[in-house]
């Protein structure tokens, strides 16, 4: 598996467009305002912390600088891994490449359709039918609706759902939601896909399913950036690896430096 | 969707580059209306799901304050139900557009959290999707007004054209308060209940439920400077077959003008902050 990957990255991955498939972060600095709360307590109380970027203060506003100064150039064929605490940036980064997160400064350039896996629960309504939420999802992740039509049957398959895809979410139980958001999450073309751990979901059997169905979409996808604490897991799917602290990045390293990074 | 995908965020680069960026947000979310579309409908269906008349509950609980009102206050005012009856009918449908659009705007993207926080969505899908659903709902309380006047037999003096005017002007006008609502609510969470409490005093001292010539000399100053009186005069006038009053449609159109402006600017510079006030 892990031989048949890492022989799909040597050749560029097919491109509808005219450029290539790429991720370019210049100097990618991203500051967050806290809102409503007492800043000097919560500085005073964080700042003996090393988990969690750093607070500061600008024009009045408390501030935590989540990235700072990111360089990152990315092009098809690669796969990083993204390391680092809780709270060092991994998520945040994830984000601005989706695009949801304006930079403070620098900037953030994608080529390519992004898929975001960060939260599979996205646009799930628990009192609509499974039916219902396939083709929500599939609106917000891009898909016109004739071509969630022309999807929907595979996707209904793959949940394995049946009958229950007419009923309400809500009547679903934890792992049959799961299943439905999987699906519906993964039935999209990607260029650029950035998950956030890699997704596990359901029992062993649809475990397995998932987990075929998630290797597919990461070997058609140009691009791949999971955050992750697993480091086998890391090994297993990436060529590359960057670690993150407090919002600062090291360069990027091939994935044979794992452990040297993890020890510095 | 096999067309090229790019995407870019940088920091910020000056005023006019902000413009640029708040523009291609617009631009974007033009392109996929259909999306805005479909999370509006989505609203619709999913708020009255398992409900068997739906909308029409509203529809329905409105025709009986037009019945009720249009009866009782006709006699308070002593006027010919004929005519009161059908003035408070487009009083109450159209003024609730643009209350439903201007309240729910403090949720717009509140709602939107989610969305707004993982994806590159553009922000006035979430805008559109607002308006959308409301004038969804509108779809469904127009069953009162055409109920109303053919009943009154207005159908044969009302002007239509006028009166999708007078709604194009009432459209444009509250879209934009939504959206500087749904700013501001985004930001300070005690603006759902001020724009609640002022909606519920424009609509006693809007013509909503009187005929607004009862209101003469100075104290015509309430409805002059009312945007909610020209904005409901706009599409009442026409569909009741009245002459509108001529300072309306500049008013409405100045409004509009200044009212955009403004809101555009506060999105220019607020865009970028936005997903982080939710």
């Amino acid at each position: 598996m892990k031989a048949a990957l890492k022989a799909k990255t040597q050749t560029p991955a097919p491109s509808s467009s005219v450029a290539p498939v790429s991720i370019s972060c210049r100097n990618l600095t991203l500051r967050f305002p806290v809102y409503g709360v007492d800043a000097k307590s919560l500085k005073k109380r964080l700042a003996a912390i090393t988990v969690g970027g750093r607070l500061g203060s600008h024009a009045g506003v408390t501030e935590v600088t989540a990235l700072s100064s990111l360089n990152l150039e990315l092009r098809a064929g690669d796969r990083l891994g993204l390391v680092g605490h809780n709270g060092a940036g991994k998520t945040t980064l994830l984000r601005a490449l989706s695009g949801a997160y304006e930079p403070d400064d620098g900037q953030v350039e994608v080529q390519g359709r992004i898929a975001s896996l960060l939260n599979l629960s996205l646009g799930i309504d628990a009192s609509a039918t499974g039916y219902d939420n396939i083709r929500l999802r599939g609106r917000i992740a891009g898909l016109t609706a004739r071509q969630i039509d022309e999807r929907l049957d595979e996707i209904a398959d793959f949940t394995g759902l049946g009958p229950f895809l007419a009923m309400p979410v809500k009547t679903y139980s934890a792992g049959m939601q799961a299943r439905l958001a999987f699906a519906a999450a993964t039935a999209v073309d990607a260029d650029v896909l950035l998950m956030d751990e890699w997704i596990a979901v359901g029992d062993a059997e649809f475990q397995q399913l998932a987990h075929k169905r998630l290797l597919g979409l990461v070997e058609r996808a140009g691009i791949l950036v999971i955050a992750s604490h697993d480091l086998d897991l890391l090994r297993l799917y990436c060529n590359k690896v960057m670690r993150l602290e407090g919002g600062v990045a090291t360069a990027v390293t091939d994935i044979g430096q794992l452990d040297e990074l993890m020890a510095a | 969707m096999d067309t090229a995908t790019h995407m870019l965020r940088t920091g910020r680069r000056g005023t006019l580059f902000e413009i640029n960026m708040a523009l291609q947000d617009l631009r974007n979310s033009v392109g996929r209306i259909g999306l805005a579309w479909s999370l509006a409908w989505h609203d619709v269906v999913s708020r009255y799901r398992g409900s068997i008349l739906g909308p029409f509950w509203i529809t329905l609980s409105m025709g009986f304050m037009v019945l009720g009102i249009g009866t009782v206050y006709a006699k308070l005012f002593e006027a010919p139900v004929e005519q009161f009856l059908p003035l408070v009918a487009l009083g109450i449908v159209f003024f609730g557009v643009i209350s439903g659009m201007i309240n729910e705007g403090c949720d717009t993207f509140v709602a939107a959290a989610g969305m707004l926080s993982q994806t590159s969505l553009p922000m006035f899908t979430f805008i559109w999707r607002t308006v959308l659903r409301n004038l969804i709902n509108l779809a469904h309380h127009l069953v009162i007004v055409v109920a109303v006047l053919v009943y009154y037999g207005y159908w044969r003096k009302m002007n239509p054209l006028g009166g999708v005017v007078g709604l194009g002007f009432l459209v444009i006008n509250a879209a934009w308060i939504s959206m500087l609502v749904a700013i501001a609510a985004a930001r300070f969470r005690d603006i759902p209940q001020v724009v609640t409490s002022i909606m519920q005093f424009a609509v006693f001292v809007t013509p909503v439920f009187w005929p607004s010539d009862r209101l003469q000399g100075p104290r015509r100053v309430v409805l002059d400077f009312n945007p909610f009186f020209h904005m409901l005069e706009a599409v009442r006038a026409p569909m009741m077959g009245a002459t509108i009053a001529p300072h309306t449609y500049s008013f409405l159109a100045l409004m509009a003008l200044v009212g955009w402006s403004l809101t555009f600017c506060v999105f220019a510079f607020t865009r970028r902050r936005i997903v982080h006030y939710l």
